[in-house]
């Protein structure tokens, strides 16, 4: 059975480019969002197995967007994927509970054994 | 203006390399021109107030608040369209939404990788915000972003060089940091440079 992931990034190019690497590698992608508030939504809606979380975006950032999903589901499955990769930010994204964070521009292999890691090691 | 060069040197060497790994290429770069230099001189360097711009920008909070902005002329920013959704050179020719979308997914991992670069040689604190786009003439969008920002902008840190490879790549690439009063200094004194 394919895993459910959802798609969270304000650039709807990077959303196409996630898109494709994942359903071409056994994902059904159940949802892409804009900014974190959707996010949620989309994540109540839907309940995927995992969530690629972009940081930098309008309305509600990835951070608060990870902090958001684990108050409705404390299981959630997150990884962060920012074009900002500096320690604090990798800090405050772990601490709000993602479980593994990319930095773009990634190589397609990165982001999948990524999410197979996190979704390997279970709950 | 050894360290400045020093820092543009790495700052757009970390960019260039993360253009190249999104666009699947070998991307080389030129010695880059940096100068901090007058706003309205800029308008020259980059090619005159009616040249067609597209222009990322994206505001930068922390220890150095400003603005950074990439921009790119239009051939250069179709080129980098087509490299990007893997087309044939020559293919784009205007910007629909998707095109724009890769535009500013690039400008914001360029100038992430440069401001990360930045943070790690100076150990400051700065944050990029979502990145806003804009395709016109430059003169319209640097006078726009003055009063959108309330800024009276004196002098910017420019970064311009060329990134190619071999005959088929040909980018012209514009980075220019815009700095409130006072906090080049953070930036010039983290850099061990004299404050003016």
């Amino acid at each position: 059975m394919s895993k459910k992931i959802l798609i969270v990034d304000d650039a709807a190019f990077m959303r196409m480019m996630i898109k494709n690497i994942v359903a071409k590698n056994g994902y059904e992608v159940v949802g892409e969002a804009e900014n974190g508030k959707q996010a949620v939504e989309m994540y109540a809606n839907s309940s995927p197995d995992v969530v690629t979380m972009d940081i930098t975006m309008p309305e509600m950032d990835g951070i608060d967007g990870v902090k958001a999903i684990r108050s409705i589901d404390p299981n959630a499955v997150i990884i962060m994927c920012s074009a900002m990769g500096q320690q604090s930010m990798v800090m405050d994204a772990i601490q709000a509970g993602a479980k593994d964070f990319i930095v773009k521009p990634f190589q397609q292999d990165r982001l999948l054994q990524a999410l197979e890691r996190v979704l390997s090691r279970g709950k | 203006m050894d360290a400045l060069k020093e820092i543009s040197n790495i700052g757009m060497g970390n960019a260039v390399t993360s253009l190249a790994q999104l666009v699947n290429r070998r991307i080389d770069m030129n010695v880059p021109l940096t100068r901090f230099m007058p706003l309205d001189e800029t308008i020259s360097l980059v090619g005159g107030p009616e040249e067609i711009v597209s222009c990322v920008s994206l505001n930068i909070s922390g220890d150095v608040p400003g603005m950074v902005l990439f921009i790119f002329d239009s051939q250069s920013t179709f080129q980098m369209v087509d490299l990007l959704m893997g087309m044939n050179l020559g293919t784009t020719a205007d910007l629909d939404e998707m095109a724009e979308s890769a535009v500013k997914e690039i400008g914001n991992v360029l100038t992430g990788s440069f401001i990360g670069a930045l943070c790690q040689m100076t150990q400051l604190n700065m944050v990029t915000a979502v990145p806003m786009f804009a395709f016109d003439m430059l003169g319209a969008i640097l006078t726009s972003l003055m009063v959108a920002s309330g800024r009276v902008e004196d002098h910017v840190l420019v970064i311009q060089t060329q990134l190619f490879q071999e005959k088929e790549v040909n980018i012209k690439g514009n980075f220019f940091l815009l700095t409130e009063p006072g906090s080049i200094q953070v930036l010039f004194k983290a850099l061990g440079l004299a404050v003016e």
